[in-house]
């Protein structure tokens, strides 16, 4: 993951894991969708644009919020999927913050948020899994991109716990770690 | 926003419907204005297009450390 760049140092670039997640979304994206984390938007425009959906694109960050919408993304800033209404969604895409963080070297800024999942790796993971579901109508389907880093037996047992079954799209390997996205449906 | 984004949106903490105000607007896009919940009546800005939907102690947090 390298989604650092020197001239927009407040937002995530699109890197290995976003590539990732776009193509599986392009493959099973579906009515109306939420990128959740969108970071600079990339993953949602693309989705809106080879698909033909309408995407949202919501993000803790304003910056990135405001980039998505410089990409015709509608862009909110919001606390994962704390503000959109039941049975909203039929797709519901999230490249979540995952690199587990010693909390004595966490640099509070907006590109540790983008980045960091906790001790754990999975501090954001875990309230999104236990609160997507209501976001979802039926039929739906979430896509989730899971790193190795993050721990994936740990991240698979809180999708069955939150009721989800659960299916690898997308696989792939690289020196540090291996990314999967996972769709999730109930 | 778009104005048919009202149609996925609600306040963060109880889940209330929004009601919008507007005060600037061009063709497409309500480019200023406010969102109050008809439950709990908390406020949310919109503000250069992107409604700011945390909820208001995160965004509290986020304004003082800016």
């Amino acid at each position: 993951m390298t989604g650092l760049d020197r001239e927009q140092p407040d937002v995530y670039r699109p890197a290995e894991d976003s590539g990732l997640l776009a193509d599986a979304a392009i493959e099973v994206a579906h009515g109306r969708v939420l990128e959740v984390g969108t970071g600079s938007g990339w993953v949602a425009e693309r989705i809106a644009e080879e698909r033909g959906l309408r995407v949202v694109g919501s993000d803790r960050n304003p910056h990135a919020a405001a980039e998505a919408r410089d990409r015709g993304v509608d862009g909110v800033v919001a606390d994962l999927v704390a503000p959109f209404r039941d049975d909203a969604f039929d797709t519901v895409c999230f490249n979540p913050p995952y690199l587990p963080t010693d909390p004595e070297n966490e640099w509070d800024d907006w590109m540790e948020h983008a980045l960091s999942g906790g001790e754990t790796g999975r501090a954001v993971i875990e309230p999104f899994v236990a609160e997507v579901g209501r976001v979802l109508a039926p039929g739906g389907v979430v896509l989730l991109l899971v790193s190795s880093l993050t721990g994936y037996d740990a991240v698979i047992d809180l999708i069955e716990g939150a009721g989800f079954d659960h299916e690898v799209v997308r696989e792939e390997s690289f020196p540090f770690e291996s990314l999967s996205v996972l769709a999730l449906r109930q | 926003m778009k104005e048919s984004l009202m149609d996925v949106i609600c306040c963060p903490l109880d889940k209330g419907e929004l009601e919008l105000d507007i005060d600037e607007r061009d063709d497409e896009e309500i480019l200023e204005g406010t969102l109050t919940c008809t439950e709990c009546g908390e406020t949310y800005p919109i503000e250069d297009g992107i409604p700011n939907l945390l909820p208001p102690d995160m965004r509290e947090d986020e304004e003082a450390a800016a």
